[in-house]
């Protein structure tokens, strides 16, 4: 027992300085799957957004745009349930399901043994654009590096135009803003350049796109974007 | 499903896994200073941070009980207010915790955060 205060401490006590960031081991694994990803030529793509914004239906049409002109893999992250890795697969793309088991987000350590799973399933064979689709959810899969070269936040029509001032972190660390199901937007109170105005003043070098997977409006400059592969900033 | 189309990872909510992080980090940190316990453990976390102090001291104090040596270790965390700087006009001003779009004297747009992110383990205090 201590003289000082009668607590339990029985040894002498010392403060070790640390100054090291919470998440750092993740942002390391992170690093390590970038230069991977680097060394293989791989440009990986984190989409992030809520559950229903139609992550999975923009990969599809991506898909069948792209054709054979890019090799494309897929990582779906789910919290259950390899549902979206079947409809991937059904496009004839290789995909590898993470299920978290109730993780809301993905983590880079995931990132690294899906990636070598799907490396597996490819028979080493080449992939051109990695998709890494997060688990539904606007909140936490910010402040996940994965190591990916772009992030792009997918806001639907019908969750309405105020997304991005209540979900800041999302579109603070992405590159690129994709508004989906645009062709909905004459059925709900939407206004464009409120959702346009407020992102940017969140993120002024953010890419801002309108999609539809529907219509397919929107989806050659998604396509694009991908190609051109915008810098490499190490989001978030 | 096949085994090999398919990964699965430990079930948490993001402040679970930034406890988790700090577990680990709390548990090198004092085997390799063959420390007898933790006492404490202070953190640095910014407005802007995206981490829930709340959740984040109710996953800590869940969490650390799985190991011994942890069982008493206190949560300090220093909260850093969100301030901004006006690219336009140069004043700084404390957003109260809250997102600021504009500037609160000139009412330009241009903002850059100027403290609000962090996210760090400060110190930690060992009995050795």
């Amino acid at each position: 027992m201590c003289d000082a205060c009668g607590c339990s401490v029985v040894g002498e006590t010392r403060t070790i300085e640390i100054n090291r960031r919470l998440l750092e081991a993740n942002e390391e694994a992170a690093a390590r799957n970038r230069r991977h990803f680097d060394e293989k030529g791989i440009f990986a793509v984190n989409l992030i957004g809520s559950p229903g914004s139609g992550k999975t239906s923009l990969l599809e049409k991506t898909i069948v745009a792209v054709g054979d002109d890019l090799n494309i893999g897929v990582l779906e992250g789910d919290i259950e349930t390899d549902l979206d890795a079947q409809r991937i697969r059904a496009k004839g793309v290789p995909a590898v399901q993470l299920t978290t088991g109730g993780a809301c987000h993905l983590d880079a350590a995931l990132i690294h043994d899906g990636l070598h799973m799907l490396e597996r399933r490819t028979d080493g064979g080449a992939i051109d654009i990695l998709f890494i689709e997060n688990v539904g959810n606007l909140v936490c899969p910010s402040l996940f590096d994965l190591g990916e070269h772009m992030r792009a936040v997918l806001i639907s029509v019908p969750e309405g135009h105020d997304k991005p001032l209540k979900y800041p972190a999302a579109v603070r660390t992405s590159h690129a803003l994709v508004v989906s199901k645009i062709d909905l937007a004459q059925y709900f109170d939407f206004d464009m350049d409120k959702i346009r105005k407020d992102a940017l003043s969140l993120n002024p070098s953010l890419k801002i796109l309108a999609t539809s997977a529907t219509t397919g409006q929107g989806l050659e400059e998604w396509i694009g974007l991908l190609r051109g592969k915008p810098g490499n900033t190490g989001a978030p | 499903m096949k085994p090999w189309e398919q990964r699965t990872g430990k079930a948490a909510v993001h402040e679970v896994s930034v406890a988790l992080g700090i577990i680990d980090e709390l548990m090198r940190i004092a085997r390799r200073n063959n420390a007898r316990s933790v006492l404490s453990v202070r953190l640095k976390i910014g407005q802007l941070s995206g981490i829930e102090i709340g959740s984040l001291r109710f996953a800590f104090d869940a969490v650390k009980l799985e190991h011994p040596m942890l069982s008493s270790a206190e949560l300090l965390i220093r909260e850093i207010p969100l301030r901004y700087r006006c690219a336009e006009c140069g004043r700084c001003f404390d957003a109260g915790g809250r997102i600021a779009v504009s500037c609160k004297a000139c009412g330009s747009r241009d903002l850059k955060v100027v403290s609000g992110e962090e996210q760090h383990i400060e110190n930690v205090e060992l009995e050795i």
